[in-house]
């Protein structure tokens, strides 16, 4: 017997699970950032060409495949036109990243011309900078899904 | 030695201007289109979104897991 076979007494709607914030929104927001800045700590502590430094890469690449591709959220609009000029710009500056990062695998002198992530490494290697990192690769990483 | 030090300041330049890029981009009236619209555009074909996609991985994994 319900409190709906109770003449008078309305039935409850069933009960959800909600988080106990006046903001339901910005609560799962919060969930979800605690959630990723969790993830990005336990993955700075992961050891360079270990199985788990891998995973801690694939799996988020295997979640924003599905998202991007199985589910896709709601996307930013892509611009219909850019301007061609201005666009150049960017195209010279990320060639010139790769140009300078490929000339320095080529040459492979860690001495005189060492690549990017050789002079990170140190960095890396400090667990709250790596978390820091990791947490905003994955954020790009959401960004470009929404792209 | 030298040479050590002109390849950090050659990464930084290069890091420097894609900032300054970014901040151009994000003036009202701007001809210069930020990276996240110049990524959504390169990203409209389904090639391009995968590529980038791509990039964005291999990023991650050449940073943390080697």
């Amino acid at each position: 017997m319900t409190t709906g076979d109770i003449p008078g007494v309305p039935e409850r709607p069933p009960r959800r699970l909600r988080l106990p914030t006046v903001n339901g929104r910005l609560a799962g927001k919060a969930a979800i950032g605690a959630v990723l800045v969790a993830y990005s700590w336990v993955a700075g502590g992961t050891t360079p060409f270990t199985r788990n430094s891998l995973l801690i890469v694939l799996v988020p690449g295997a979640v924003l495949g599905v998202i991007a591709y199985g589910r896709p959220v709601q996307r930013i609009p892509p611009p219909d036109r850019l301007d061609l000029t201005g666009s150049s710009y960017w195209i010279l500056a990320i060639a010139a990243l790769f140009e300078w990062e490929a000339s320095a695998f080529r040459d492979f002198t860690n001495t005189w011309h060492p690549p990017l992530s050789n002079l990170v490494t140190p960095a890396l290697g400090v667990h709250p900078l790596k978390t820091v990192a990791v947490l905003m690769w994955l954020l790009a990483g959401w960004g470009l899904a929404r792209r | 030695m030298i040479y050590r030090v002109i390849t950090v300041i050659g990464f930084a330049g290069v890091i420097a201007v894609l900032f300054t890029l970014e901040y151009l981009g994000r003036r009202k009236n701007s001809t210069i289109p930020t990276l996240g619209e110049f990524l959504g555009y390169a990203m409209r074909p389904r090639a391009g979104r995968l590529l980038i996609l791509l990039g964005w991985l291999w990023l991650g994994w050449h940073f943390f897991s080697r």
